[in-house]
C-alpha cells in the first residue's frame, strides 16, 4: 500500500484543492496498485507551503503549487523515483530515549515492558558486568542528571558505592515542582518500569538494597501507576530476595510529597522521607556520603533514572554519541506558552532553542513575534530572542542567565510583560521560601516589593540597582538552591530586557498591557463607529451610551479587564 | 505469576518485535489525556471492538508527548504504519474502527503523526 500525505503546513487549508488535483493526475496517469491520497492535520512540517508526503519511499516535497503536482504524481508515485527540486530534507529532530516507551506500551502491564527490551539492562548489569566495568559504561556515556544540576551520575554512584555502610539508600526524585513542567509526571505515568530498572541499577551498583520513589501526591495516577509497577515487579522476582539468581536483593516504598517546592531539594526531600519537616540543610556532608538516616544516599531524577536501561542495553558509547560536547543523550521539555504545538518533546543536547520553536514547536501560537524563552521555572531565567540560535547544554544556558532546569520551558512573546513575568516567579518564591535562612525569607519578599512597585509606576529609576544588590545577596547568601536561584528571573528579565523596566518606571507604560495599575482605558471618540460591542461585552457595565451619541468609559467602575480592548473592531479603545 | 528467570528473560530480549496479524490501537491515557476526554474515548473504541466481534487489542498507553492534540488514539494494522489520530471524540473512535481497522481506510484531517518504524 502506497500513501500520499497532504498538508497545507501555511494553515490555508488548501489540501482539498490539492487532493483533487493528485487523484485526477493519478486517474490520467493511470496509476495501478493500491494507494490512498489522505490529508493530515500535522505533518511535523511547519510554514513551508503545501507539503506531500510518500510512503513507504519517505519522498517528501514542501512549497508546492498545483502545477507541480503532474510531474510529481508521474515521477514519485508512478514510477517511485524521487523528484529533485521541490524535496524536502529535514527529518524529524526529536530523539527519544527516555520517552520510548511512553504513549507505546500499557504502563499498567509489566509484559508490555518487557516485550519492549524492558530490564535487558538490569539483566546485563547484574549478570554479565563487573560492577567497575558497569560504572565505567556509565562513565563513558556521559549522562548527566536531569533533575537541574547536571551533576555527572557516575560520579556520585561512585562516591556513594566507595564508602563501607550497612544500609544504603536509592531516592527518586519525583517531586517535580517547577511550575508549568510535567516531564517527571508523564515518565511516571507511562513508563514506571524504566524508571525503576534505572533504580534497581543504581541500587545494585552502590550497595543498596532500598529504594523510595518520592512522588507529590498531585500526581495521584502517577502514584497508582508506580504502586502498580512495584507490585508486578515483585511478582516476577525482580525486587525482593536474589533476583534473577544474582544474589542482590532490592525493595522499594513510596513517599508522597505533599506539594512543598523546597522538598524537591535533595536534603529538604531526605529530611522529609524520615518523616521530619521539609527543611533543607546545609552542603556537605552530600548526600552520597551521609543521606537519608545518615547513611550513604544516591537521589536522582526520574528522567536520569528513565535514561539508565538505555545506557546498558545499547551501551555508553552509543548513548555518548548523541548530543553535544558537555551534554550527552536528550532532554525532555515541557514546551508551553506562546507555541503552537505545547507538549513533551525530547530532543539531543545541543539543539537550537529556534530548532525546537520553530521545527518542532511548529511556531509561535497567535501573531505576536517571539521575545525570549524561559528555561528552569523559577530557578531559571529568560533568554531573548537574540540568542534563539544557542546550541541548549547546561554550560550554554547558564552563560546566558538561565539553566537547563528540569525541563521547563515556556515561549513568550511580545504580548508578555517582562516585569510581570519576573514578578509572577517572584511570588511564587516567597510562597514557596521555607523561612529557615533570612536571605532567603526576607530578600524575595523584599523582591517582590521592588517588582511590584514597578508594575505599579510607583518605583524610582534608582531602585534598580537596589533590586539588584538584593538579588546578588540572596544569591551569595541562602542556605539552598531555592534562595541562590530565585533572582534568576529577576536577573536576567533585567539583563535582557532593563528598557522594560525603565518604561514602567519612567513612562508610566506597560507596553504588553499586562501590568493593570498603569492601563487607563478610555474610547477614542474620532475612532469610534458606535457599534455598541463594547458596550455590550463589558463584564461590569462600565460602559455606557448609546449608538447615536456614542460610548464613554466610565473609570471608577472599569475593572481593566481589557474586553473592550479585544472586542472593538476599529481600534477606537486606547489603554494608555 | 512465577518468578522471572535469565533464560526467560533473555528470550524477551530476543523476541521479534513484529507481531503480524492482530491489530493494535492505543489511546494516551495520562493525566493530560483523561482530562482532555481520553476515558470516554477509550470506551468507545471497547464498546465497538465488542460490538463487532472484533479482535483488536485496545490498550491504555501514557503520554506521547503531543498534549495539544489530545485525546490520542494510535492504530498499527493491517500492514500499514502506525497512524496517530488526534482530537479524537467518541464519533471519530468509531470511525477509526469502520473505517481505518476494518478497512485500511486512513481518516482524512485528523491524522496528527505517521510512524513507519513503531509498528511493533
Ligand atoms: C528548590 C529546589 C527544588 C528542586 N526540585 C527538584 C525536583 O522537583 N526534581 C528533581 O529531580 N530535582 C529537584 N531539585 C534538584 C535536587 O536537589 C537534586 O539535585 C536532584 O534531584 C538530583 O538528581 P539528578 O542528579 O538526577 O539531577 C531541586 C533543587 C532545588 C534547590
Ligand atoms: S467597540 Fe469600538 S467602535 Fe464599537 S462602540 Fe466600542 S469603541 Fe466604538
Ligand atoms: S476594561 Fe473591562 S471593565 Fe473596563 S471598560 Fe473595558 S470592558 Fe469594561
Ligand atoms: S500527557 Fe498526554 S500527550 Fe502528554
Amino acid at each position: 500500500m502506497k500513501l500520499i500525505l497532504l498538508k497545507d503546513t501555511d494553515g490555508k487549508k488548501e489540501e482539498a484543492v490539492f487532493q483533487e488535483k493528485i487523484l485526477a493526475e493519478m486517474k490520467k496517469e493511470n496509476v495501478q496498485g493500491k494507494w490512498q491520497v489522505v490529508r493530515v492535520a500535522d505533518m511535523g512540517i511547519y510554514n513551508k507551503g503545501v507539503a506531500v508526503k510518500i510512503l513507504p519511499e519517505g519522498f517528501t516535497y514542501t512549497g508546492l503549487s498545483l502545477d507541480d503536482i503532474p510531474a510529481l504524481v508521474r515521477t514519485s508515485i508512478k514510477e517511485g523515483r524521487e523528484l529533485g527540486e521541490k524535496s524536502y530534507g529535514l527529518k524529524d529532530k526529536q530523539v527519544k530515549i527516555v520517552l520510548r516507551n511512553c504513549g507505546r506500551i500499557d504502563p499498567e502491564n509489566i509484559e508490555s515492558y518487557l516485550e519492549s527490551g524492558g530490564y535487558q539492562g538490569l539483566k546485563k548489569v547484574l549478570l554479565e558486568l563487573k560492577p567497575e566495568q558497569a560504572i565505567e559504561e556509565l562513565k563513558e556515556s556521559g549522562l548527566r542528571g536531569r533533575g537541574g544540576g547536571g551533576f555527572p551520575v557516575w560520579m556520585k554512584w561512585q562516591f556513594a558505592r566507595k564508602p563501607e555502610s550497612a544500609e544504603k539508600f536509592i531516592i527518586c526524585n519525583g517531586d517535580e515542582g517547577d511550575p508549568g513542567a510535567y516531564m517527571d509526571r508523564s515518565v511516571l505515568e507511562g513508563d514506571p518500569h524504566s524508571v525503576l530498572e534505572g533504580m534497581l541499577t543504581a541500587g545494585y551498583l552502590v550497595g543498596a538494597n532500598k529504594g523510595y520513589f518520592y512522588i507529590r501526591a498531585e500526581y495521584p495516577l502517577a502514584i497508582t501507576r508506580v504502586q502498580n509497577a512495584v507490585e508486578q515487579a515483585r511478582a516476577y522476582g525482580l525486587l525482593g530476595e536474589n533476583i534473577l539468581g544474582s544474589g542482590f536483593s532490592f525493595e522499594v516504598d513510596i513517599r508522597l510529597g505533599a506539594g512543598a517546592f523546597v522538598c524537591g531539594e535533595e536534603t529538604a526531600l531526605i529530611a522529609s522521607v524520615e518523616g521530619k519537616r521539609g527543611y533543607p540543610s546545609p552542603r556537605p556532608p552530600y548526600p552520597s556520603v551521609k543521606g537519608l538516616w545518615g547513611k550513604p544516599t544516591v537521589i536522582n531524577n526520574v528522567e536520569t533514572l528513565a535514561n539508565i536501561p538505555v545506557v546498558f542495553s545499547r551501551g555508553g558509547k552509543w548513548f555518548s554519541s548523541i548530543g553535544s560536547p558537555t551534554a550527552k543523550g536528550t532532554k525532555v521539555f515541557a514546551l508551553t506558552g506562546k507555541i503552537k504545538n505545547s507538549g513533551l518533546v525530547e530532543v539531543p543536547m545541543g539543539i537550537t532553542l529556534r530548532e525546537i520553536i520553530y521545527d518542532i514547536g511548529g511556531g509561535m501560537l497567535n501573531s505576536y513575534d517571539i521575545k525570549a524563552v524561559q528555561t528552569g521555572g523559577p530557578s531559571g531565567g529568560v533568554i531573548s530572542r537574540e540568542y534563539l540560535d544557542t546550541p541548549v547544554d547546561y554550560e550554554n544556558l547558564q552563560k546566558l542567565g538561565s539553566i537547563m532546569g528540569s525541563g521547563g520551558m515556556i515561549v513568550i512573546d511580545e504580548s508578555d510583560c517582562m516585569v510581570d513575568l519576573a514578578k509572577f516567579y517572584m511570588n511564587f518564591c516567597v510562597d514557596e521560601s521555607c523561612g529557615k535562612c533570612a536571605p532567603c525569607r526576607i530578600g524575595t519578599t523584599q523582591m517582590l516589593e521592588y517588582l511590584d512597585s514597578v508594575s505599579k509606576g510607583k518605583a524610582r529609576e534608582d531602585d534598580l540597582p537596589r533590586l539588584k544588590k538584593v538579588a546578588m545577596a540572596v544569591k551569595k547568601a541562602s542556605l539552598c538552591g531555592l534562595g541562590q536561584t530565585s533572582p534568576n528571573p529577576v536577573l536576567s528579565t533585567l539583563r535582557y530586557f532593563e528598557e522594560e523596566y525603565l518604561e514602567h518606571i519612567r513612562e508610566g507604560k506597560c507596553r504588553a498591557g499586562k501590568c493593570k495599575d498603569l492601563l487607563q482605558y478610555s474610547i477614542l471618540q474620532d475612532q469610534c463607529r458606535k457599534c455598541g460591542l463594547c458596550y455590550r461585552n463589558c463584564p461590569v457595565n462600565a460602559i455606557t451610551g448609546n449608538n447615536k451619541q456614542g460610548y464613554i468609559i466610565e473609570r471608577e467602575k472599569c475593572i481593566k479587564c481589557g474586553n473592550c480592548f479585544d472586542v472593538c473592531k476599529f481600534e477606537a479603545i486606547s489603554r494608555g | 505469576m512465577a518468578k522471572l528467570t535469565r533464560s526467560k528473560l533473555e528470550e524477551y530480549g530476543k523476541k521479534a518485535p513484529a507481531k503480524a496479524g492482530r491489530a493494535l490501537v492505543r489511546v494516551g491515557m495520562s493525566t493530560c489525556g483523561i482530562a482532555a476526554g481520553a476515558e470516554e474515548v477509550y470506551e468507545a473504541l471497547k464498546g465497538a471492538v465488542a460490538q463487532r466481534n472484533l479482535d483488536v487489542d485496545v490498550r491504555k498507553c501514557g503520554c506521547n508527548g503531543k498534549c495539544y492534540a489530545e485525546p490520542l488514539v494510535e492504530v498499527v494494522s493491517g500492514g500499514l504504519p502506525a497512524v496517530l489520530y488526534g482530537k479524537v471524540d467518541k464519533r471519530l473512535a468509531l470511525d477509526i474502527i469502520d473505517k481505518h481497522v476494518i478497512n485500511g481506510e486512513l481518516l482524512n484531517d485528523h491524522i496528527y503523526g505517521i510512524d513507519e518504524g513503531k509498528g511493533e
